[in-house]
């Protein structure tokens, strides 16, 4: 009955709009509103603060980073117009293209160092926070105005990762307020209210191009139905994040289009190696062995993802091609789970409502386990306090990561020590592997070792990618000129690029 | 009838202090707070103990909660730690929301519910009063969620008669195109209008057979004078309460509705802030709620009072 109702929506979204700003024909070529989900963030313009999806898309609104990322998670100009290091790969320099902050002023190198110093700061809570900490700012200085040299505490050949990461937009020097935000990004800022709509205008100066739309409205909308419904009627142009049945409804509807990112999120189980059972890594392995990973994606993802090889960043830069598959093998993971002495265990997972697949993964897990001689339960935890609960309670956990560099992810949840390597993996090899792909010069040579690294951290850490899920934004019929793109991407979200009519 | 107000009204102060306690110690006894939420999984531990010194969140709850309590006797409701801005502010926004949803809806129950009550409790077993219990019936039973996405999906998506969400409409654009609040409304009402017909339907057949109404009629009364003068009235007193319950009733399906219509009232602002656990605007809703509930229930019970006249029992 509901789906029903879709195909006919295009008939109404005349007369839905009938009366008030909306209506006139000639303002609807120029507004383009997209609703996304607001929950959770600090609300502010801040673009160093950045963590939600929707914060990411307000701040490719106003401002503009050195880099971005391709697809595949490599590193595009933007800002930059060049970056090289010296031989040691301490020293970068990097020359900006003319760019101009909306209030009119350049953007120059000392804009750029004061970013940097800022979402460097542990108090901002930039989430590149750990990658920026790697530059020596008091060696580091503007060569000129458009000129800068960056000095590294300790060589690095992967850094130019951090110019496109979340979190590092350049803002003016000396910036504290962000009531009337300033960038130098594709749009100006009009009105914002925190948990409300933000408003914004084209900027015609934009070194890239001004937008071709008028103004841009980013909604909130936190509820998948209110955004779906929104977009079926022609309220919205753009509902971001819709998963399961909105998504076999917006399959059967003619006039909306989905813009559907394969493989966008890791689906993961976190197993805690620190700690009993898990620090025996039998047990890990019986886990991998264990799982029937077709069936996950086939029931718990409803076929919208891709089985997962227990390894980050399928289809990225850096992911290593040559992987076997994981295959179940139940009588080696029953062999293992006997060995440990383990058989009949009773397993704690933690779970949420997070991501709608969670739980019927963990049901699926159960029936899975139990035929290697595990009993699996499933703990469920408040959804906006579960990330933050996991990294300290628990054996076991599910999560999710959107696309991100294979480097960093690598760097970032798997390095020993690491605050958020939340599996406490621990092998001097891998770190080692990691060292010295970080100093090694030649691009080559450098993937070669992450595969290696890679490979390692299969098999031990403790991570295992169960499946890769699908991430999917919809779009109306008048709407043109965004492309599907995995979320963190260049191309995601691109609102300064869209044409309606 | 002095007496009966002034103890009313303590105890409802009284009622009010009790759930602002409540509400306050079920906050903290959720799983994280506003630092780890915002954070989230991005955040390191320090980082995140940061934040939480920032926010004033180390603190004691019993101290936090004292401070907001002396803040609030000056009118100040605090600041919500989501936002760094005056609770205030976005309870004033949300508020305005609400009440087109719930003024209008509140008008078409009470208008509405004692028009149906009564036709159909003066024609007590007859064939509109069967079609009127049983649609009152069927209308009760459907929640009100899938009331809400049921009329979207066939009023609006399939006939295009209205419009679908309030997605990104401030309390300017909605009055400037108040068709937006029709479903909303008419979900919002629905239930309330049941429940209050059939009560005061119930309560007119009841009175309409009563001793005292065939008294009259044998002392020759006309009709239309029982109605008016006694059946109704009768009818009336304990419908008042029911309608006070109306009230609360409307805040409860605020929330529900404000989610699937995508309105930012104060239904969808309480949830936010209990994700958030900003406690300081939790509090502030929860004031609210409770506020608000308390005194449509005092005037329930005065309206009662007044309309149902006993003794004044002395204690």
């Amino acid at each position: 009955m509901l789906a029903a109702g879709g195909g006919l929506a295009l008939a109404g979204s005349g007369l839905l709009t009938g009366c008030g700003r909306d209506g006139s024909s000639a303002d609807d070529g120029d507004r383009f509103r997209a609703a996304f989900t607001a929950g959770g963030s600090q609300e502010t313009l801040d673009p160093h603060v950045a963590p939600n999806f929707v914060d990411q898309a307000r701040a490719k609104a106003l401002y503009d980073t050195l880099g971005t990322y391709a697809d595949d998670m490599s590193v595009r100009k933007r800002l930059a117009d060049s970056w090289e290091s010296d031989p040691s790969g301490t020293r970068w320099r990097i020359r900006l293209r003319e760019a101009q902050f909306h209030d009119g002023k350049p953007v120059t190198a000392q804009d750029v160092l004061y970013s940097y110093r800022r979402a460097a700061d542990p108090d901002t809570g930039s989430p590149s926070q750990e990658l920026l900490s790697a530059i020596d700012f008091s060696a580091s200085r503007a060569d000129g105005r458009r000129s800068l040299i960056l000095v590294l505490k300790a060589p690095n050949f992967e850094f130019p990762t951090v110019f496109a990461g979340p979190g590092t937009e350049i803002i003016p020097d000396g910036t504290r307020d962000f009531r009337e935000p300033v960038g130098s990004g594709p749009f100006t800022y009009v009105s914002f209210t925190p948990g409300g709509t933000a408003r914004y205008r084209r900027w015609a100066d934009h070194w890239d191009g001004a937008p071709h739309i008028a103004e841009l409205e980013i909604v909130p909308a936190n509820e998948e139905s209110a955004r779906l419904n929104a977009l079926l009627s022609g309220q919205v142009h753009y509902a971001a994040d819709m998963a399961g049945s909105s998504v076999e409804r917006l399959k059967k509807d003619g006039s909306a289009r989905l813009l559907t990112a394969k493989r966008a999120t890791a689906q993961q189980l976190l197993l805690r190696t620190g700690r009993e059972p898990f620090d025996d890594p039998r047990l890990v392995r019986a886990l991998q062995l264990g799982l029937d990973r077709e069936e996950l994606v086939r029931v718990a993802l409803a076929g919208h993802g891709q089985v997962g090889d227990d390894l980050f960043g399928k289809g990225l830069r850096g992911y290593p091609d040559d992987l076997a598959p994981r295959r179940r093998d139940v009588e080696k993971a029953r062999k293992l789970v006997k060995e440990a002495g383990a058989d009949g265990l009773e397993i704690t997972v933690e779970t949420s409502s997070v991501d709608a697949a969670w739980e019927p993964a963990a049901d699926l897990m159960r029936r899975q386990l139990r035929e290697v001689g595990l009993k699996l339960t499933a703990h469920t935890r408040a959804s906006s306090t579960y990330f933050s609960e996991i990294k300290t309670k628990g054996v076991a956990a599910f999560n999710t990561t959107s696309t991100l560099p294979v480097s960093d992810f690598l760097q970032q949840r798997l390095r020993s020590g690491t605050a958020r390597n939340q599996t406490q993996f621990g092998s001097k090899k891998f770190d080692a592997l990691l060292e010295r792909a970080r100093t090694t010069r030649d691009e080559q040579d450098r993937l070669a070792m992450l595969t290696r690294a890679q490979k390692i951290a299969r098999d031990d850490s403790g991570l295992l990618v169960w499946a890769f899920s699908d991430a999917n934004d919809a779009i109306g019929p008048a709407v043109h000129g965004l492309r599907a793109a995995p979320p963190n991407s260049h191309a995601w979200a691109r609102f300064d690029r869209v044409r309606l009519g | 009838m002095r007496g009966y107000v002034l103890r009313r009204c303590s105890l409802a102060a009284l009622q009010c202090l009790a759930v602002l306690v409540a509400v306050f110690a079920v906050g903290t006894l959720l799983p994280g707070d506003t630092a780890d939420v915002l954070r989230g999984e991005l955040g390191t531990p320090e980082q995140i103990q940061a934040l939480r010194v920032r926010l004033g969140l180390d603190e004691p709850a019993w101290a936090r909660f004292w401070h907001w309590l002396g803040h609030l006797l000056t009118g100040d409701l605090g600041t919500s730690s989501t936002t760094g801005l005056p609770v205030s502010e976005d309870l004033g926004h949300r508020t305005g929301v609400t009440l087109l949803l719930g003024v209008p809806a509140l008008l078409l129950v009470v208008l509405v519910a004692p028009v149906l009550g009564t036709v159909s409790g003066l024609r007590e077993g007859s064939r509109l009063d069967r079609a009127l219990n049983t649609a009152a019936l069927l209308l009760h039973a459907v929640p009100e969620f899938v009331l809400g996405l049921l009329l979207v999906a066939t009023v609006s998506l399939a006939a295009g008669v209205l419009p679908a969400t309030a997605v990104g409409m401030d309390t300017d654009a909605l009055l400037a195109q108040p068709s937006v609040l029709v479903l909303p409304v008419a979900v919002l009402a629905a239930r309330h209008l049941c429940d209050l017909a059939r009560q005061i339907r119930a309560g007119v057949a009841a009175q309409r057979h009563s001793t005292v109404a065939t008294h009259l009629r044998l002392l020759g009364v006309r009709e239309r004078t029982v109605v008016l003068r006694h059946v109704l009235p009768g009818a009336l007193g304990p419908a008042a309460q029911q309608f006070a319950r109306c009230v609360e009733g409307l805040l409860g399906g605020a929330v529900l509705v404000e989610a699937v219509f995508g309105f930012r009232g104060l239904g969808s602002g309480f949830v936010e802030a209990v994700q958030n656990r900003d406690l300081p605007q939790v509090q502030a809703y929860a004031l609210l709620f409770a506020g608000t509930a308390v005194a449509v229930n005092v005037a329930g019970d005065l309206a009662a009072h007044r309309l149902a006249p006993r003794r004044e029992v002395t204690a």
